[in-house]
């Protein structure tokens, strides 16, 4: 017998994707995820639970950085190849075409830099945070995936995924500074305190910590299966582990596991809220993210998004 | 569909180097579902042995190691003795929630074009009585690079997992039609 039969992976219809309201959205804590199925952008107001607003982003966007000062969004479409801006509200600003694969991004803030990483080609292109124009080239190890600037805007890490490496630069003048070997296959890399590099390593299942002055590999973390990103919150390191559906926390200090928690299917990008109360989590089969209370280690609520939702980058700002 | 138009269907031509650890740049999802006139245990009865895929119509033979332990592997044969084989791991297994979750460590993309692909079946109760399968998987296509060509492109990754999917589906179909 033959009662439901549901095919997924195909392109949400047309009625779906919301309407932008043309007053300015409010204060307060939003994330922007980048839908990569469903070629949207989905816009969450994060202190009333619900998405605000869907605007179409074409060619499968993954990478996502924002900047509030800017009142710019940045997205990474690697099918189109484009690099696109959007206002906070979720309008169309400006967009670049790069000939590769881009994938990652990040944003040096006071020096108006944008990062974004060539998968295919093994290295990073500069780019103004004004006008998208190409500034410069990097050289990096094979298939750069995941890029971060550090907080105190000195250095600017790729992780190598095929190379098992880091590369760090220095964010002034853009020359290399060293490269560090790490776990394999690493993905996602995030800045935390004391300038430590966190990069979540996919095919050894364990975050590897790295010193980013001297390139020294710190110590080892396991975790669940297949990271896929990395964030900070109250003292504590939270990971989401895309194949166990759940996310790893560990103490930021003594760098020791604490607790799994369940999430939504195939996490992947990840972030703390303004106030470090909340981690967001994007759940890439589930269409959700799960917001996590970091107080209780609970998740106190869900919030669903397109089809798809990736969100590999910054995406969540404090809207003033 | 029956065994010869499935294998027809994910088999392609182009030959490439091995690129296992590679993949393109959007990933992939397929979830198919199928309700049963069986009860959950019936169906778990079927399906749940991570060593026995016997009830797929494409799979002429499985082998394993591990039972239905996590890191088990299994290599199925296709079609026939010494057919195309398709080599998996068991990464998550539960009787009580009646599902498993596993990924391919090894098959040609001529067999199926995609790449890095993981999935979970379960099963469920439907409201009402009757049993729920849902299939799911998540993968690349077979074409790690940018530009790829037609046959290892990402619909034709979609196309070829929903296609392996459905017979499956199709064929416990039958089987419980009978009950």
């Amino acid at each position: 017998m033959r009662l439901l039969r549901v095919l997924q992976g195909i392109k949400q219809p047309l009625s779906l994707m919301f309407t932008l309201a043309a007053t300015a959205l409010a204060a307060g804590d939003f994330a922007y995820v980048t839908n990569q199925n469903s070629s949207d952008l989905s816009i969450l107001d994060l202190d009333a639970g619900r998405e605000v607003a869907r605007v179409p982003v074409p060619g499968n966007p993954a990478g996502v950085t924002l900047s509030v000062a800017r009142d710019a969004v940045y997205t990474v479409s690697p099918e189109t190849k484009t690099v696109a801006r959007h206002t906070l509200d979720g309008a169309f600003h400006s967009r670049i075409i790069l000939e590769g694969g881009p994938i990652g991004i990040a944003l040096d803030e006071a020096r108006d830099r944008l990062f974004v990483s060539d998968w295919y080609n093994a290295r990073i292109w500069v780019l103004s945070a004004d006008d998208l124009s190409l500034q410069a080239t990097l050289q990096t190890g094979s298939a750069p995936a995941g890029l971060a600037v550090s907080p105190d805007g000195r250095w600017v890490v790729s992780a190598d995924r095929d190379a098992d490496q880091l590369s760090v630069f220095s964010a002034a003048d853009l020359s290399l500074h060293l490269r560090a070997s790490v776990g394999i296959r690493p993905f996602a890399v995030t800045f935390g305190p004391k300038g430590r590099i966190f990069s979540a390593d996919v095919g050894s299942d364990a975050l590897s910590v790295v010193d980013a002055q001297t390139g020294k590999l710190l110590t080892t973390l396991p975790v669940g299966d297949r990271p896929y990103g990395v964030a900070f919150a109250q003292g504590k390191g939270f990971v989401s582990n895309q194949y166990a559906d759940t996310l790893s926390v560990f103490d930021l200090d003594s760098l020791k596991m604490l607790s799994e928690l369940d999430v939504g299917e195939y996490p992947e990008g990840i972030g703390a809220t303004s106030d470090g109360k909340t981690i967001v989590v994007a759940n890439w089969f589930s269409n959700t993210v799960s917001l996590i209370d970091v107080a209780s280690l609970t998740v106190r609520a869900e919030i669903e998004t397109g089809d798809g939702p990736r969100a590999f980058g910054t995406f969540l700002a404090a809207r003033k | 569909m029956n065994r010869r138009q499935l294998l027809g269907a994910v088999a392609v031509g182009l030959m490439l180097p091995s690129l296992a650890l590679a993949h393109g740049p959007t990933r992939q999802k397929v979830t198919l579902t199928q309700e049963f006139a069986a009860t959950p245990e019936e169906v778990w009865e079927v399906v749940g042995n991570f060593q026995d895929m016997s009830w797929h119509p494409a799979v002429h033979s499985s082998t394993g190691e591990g039972g239905n332990d996590i890191d088990a592997t299994r290599v199925l044969t296709l079609g026939a003795e010494g057919g195309p084989t398709i080599s998996e791991i068991l990464y998550k297994f539960s009787d009580e929630k009646m599902s498993y979750s596993y990924r391919i460590t090894d098959v040609k993309v001529e067999v199926l074009p995609v790449t890095n692909y993981s999935a979970h079946i379960t099963v469920k109760p439907v409201d009402g009585g009757g049993a729920l399968i849902e299939w799911r998987g998540a993968f690349y296509r077979g074409y790690p690079n940018n530009d790829p060509p037609p046959e290892l492109n990402d619909e034709a990754a979609i196309a070829a997992v929903t296609g392996v999917y459905q017979a499956g589906l199709d064929a416990l179909a039958a089987r419980f039609a009978g009950n």
